[in-house]
């Protein structure tokens, strides 16, 4: 497949390996964060971390829009669809497994919850023009690679007068957590492998501040492996040449600039939260997304009552602690145990784009790996 | 490949992958797909797209400027974020640096 294939070649993968072993001091311990949970999955899948250096770490970071999304939310979208019967909730696919305090969609929907799975907002606008009798509510998470979408979507609800169509905006944002995790003194890190189709969308330049303030390379990353072995490349080159930029590796979907007109859509129909909870990663200022006051009539959290309330996570879930990649998922309590892809205890296991459920799909159970075959 | 003509708008079925299995959901991911656009209704700004095995799907285009049949787009959530045709058309920036290699 086009696009596809080329960046899938073993021998290139090889001889991309070999060149990041050239870029290594053997003396120095390298920690670099995967921001996108695409990126994980990708290096689970196809066993990159075994072809890296013993002493190159990746860090999985908090960019996986499920496993960020607190319990508390999950409550609110529940109680929308089992205390107000004239409501269809739809939500993507994984949503569906993220445990709430009590109960995930899923376990609703098996209560009687009308809470349907969706491919995209536009799917959600169909149901609701099927049911005009109904309220369809559109429960929207994701980064910037999703908000697009749900823009779009309640643009063509106003524009098309469709008014049983309402909309939770769970959107968030990107660079407020690096930042976090940049001022966060639990972690010392070398560089970033960038996000990628989020990338696509608000483009390369709001990263600048990471090279220019913190003094940390940035590479801007696609998700097949050759692309991701040649950003660590790129990245392991500026840290022996002790400089740190800004670069872009996906250059052949990432623009500098991002998509302006998607830019433009999301500032017309979003504005910023003041702040917004994030497992593991606690309050974070304007860090996420609301329905701006032009599309507030969409808006399902002004027009129902929600219980608003904070849940701690488990006890024994460790899931912040990975998300802020202070730990391995494998170091976690639970891991594999009680908490499982089947019966997940926390987000990270729910999503495949989790640390958690990419550690536990591709059998990283420890940190031995697997001997190479011969 | 055969894809089975849908009329735009109407649930066409859908080239990339929402489930609650452990493949999971490209969406959440925050995966985009290339796909191929079959046929354009420009009037609604949707376009019927395919991926190689033939999948079909209604895409949003309002985000990428014109589109034709042929083009490949990079979806997420039925929304067309790039215009792939428009970008370098083989390994483009990354043959650059993976060549010398």
């Amino acid at each position: 497949m086009k696009f596809v294939d080329e960046f899938r070649d073993p021998e290139l993968g090889r001889v991309l390996a070999g060149e990041i072993v050239a870029e290594v001091d053997p003396n120095r311990h390298y920690k670099l964060m995967e921001v996108c949970g695409g990126h994980t999955h990708s290096i689970y899948k196809y066993g990159i971390d075994d072809l890296l250096p013993e002493n190159v770490e990746l860090v999985h970071g908090p960019g996986c829009p499920v496993c960020v999304m607190p319990m508390g939310r999950i409550d609110d979208g529940i109680a929308i669809a089992a205390e107000n019967p004239e409501v269809i909730l739809t939500c993507f696919g994984d949503m569906m497994r993220i445990p709430g305090s009590s109960q995930s969609f899923l376990e609703a929907k098996a209560e009687g919850a009308d809470i349907r799975m969706v491919y995209s907002p536009l799917d959600a606008l169909r149901i609701a023009k099927s049911n005009p009798e109904r309220t369809v509510v559109f429960f929207a998470i994701g980064f910037e690679t999703t908000a697009p979408s749900t823009a779009l979507t309640l643009k063509r609800a106003k524009l098309e007068g469709v008014e049983n169509f309402l909309c939770v905006c769970n959107h968030v944002t990107i660079v407020p957590p690096l930042r976090a995790l940049l001022d966060s003194p639990d972690l010392r890190l070398d560089g970033f492998i960038g996000p990628g189709h989020v990338s696509t969308v608000v483009g390369v330049r709001p990263f600048e501040f990471i090279p220019a303030e913190y003094g940390k390379p940035l590479v801007t990353a696609g998700f097949e492996p050759l692309d991701v072995l040649q950003t660590i490349r790129m990245i392991l080159a500026q840290l022996r040449k002790g400089e740190a930029k800004l670069e872009n590796q996906y250059k052949r979907v990432v623009p500098y600039e991002g998509n302006p007109a998607a830019l433009k859509v999301m500032s017309e129909v979003f504005e910023l939260r003041p702040h917004f909870e994030w497992r593991g990663l606690g309050f974070i200022s304007q860090s996420a997304l609301k329905l701006s006051e032009a599309y507030a009539d969409f808006d399902a959290e002004l027009r129902y009552s929600v219980p608003g309330v904070r849940v701690a996570d488990p006890k024994a879930c460790q899931c912040g602690e990975v998300l802020k990649g202070v730990i391995k998922p494998w170091e976690c309590k639970v891991f594999g145990t009680a908490c499982t892809p089947e019966h997940a205890i926390g987000t990270c296991m729910v999503s495949p784009e989790g640390a958690c459920a990419a550690y536990y799909n591709y059998g990283r159970y420890s940190r031995e790996k697997e001997p190479a075959v011969s | 490949m055969t894809a089975t003509p849908q009329p735009l708008g109407v649930d066409a079925g859908h080239a990339g992958v929402c489930g609650t299995q452990q493949e999971g959901c490209i969406t959440c991911g925050d995966v985009a797909l290339p796909l191929r656009v079959e046929r354009v209704d420009k009037d609604r700004m949707l376009a019927l797209c395919a991926n190689d095995e033939g999948q079909t799907e209604s895409v949003e285009i309002a985000l990428v400027g014109a589109v034709a049949e042929g083009d490949e787009l990079l979806v997420h959530a039925g929304t067309a974020i790039a215009h792939l045709s428009q970008g370098p058309r083989t390994p483009g920036c990354e043959a650059e640096e993976v060549a010398p290699i």
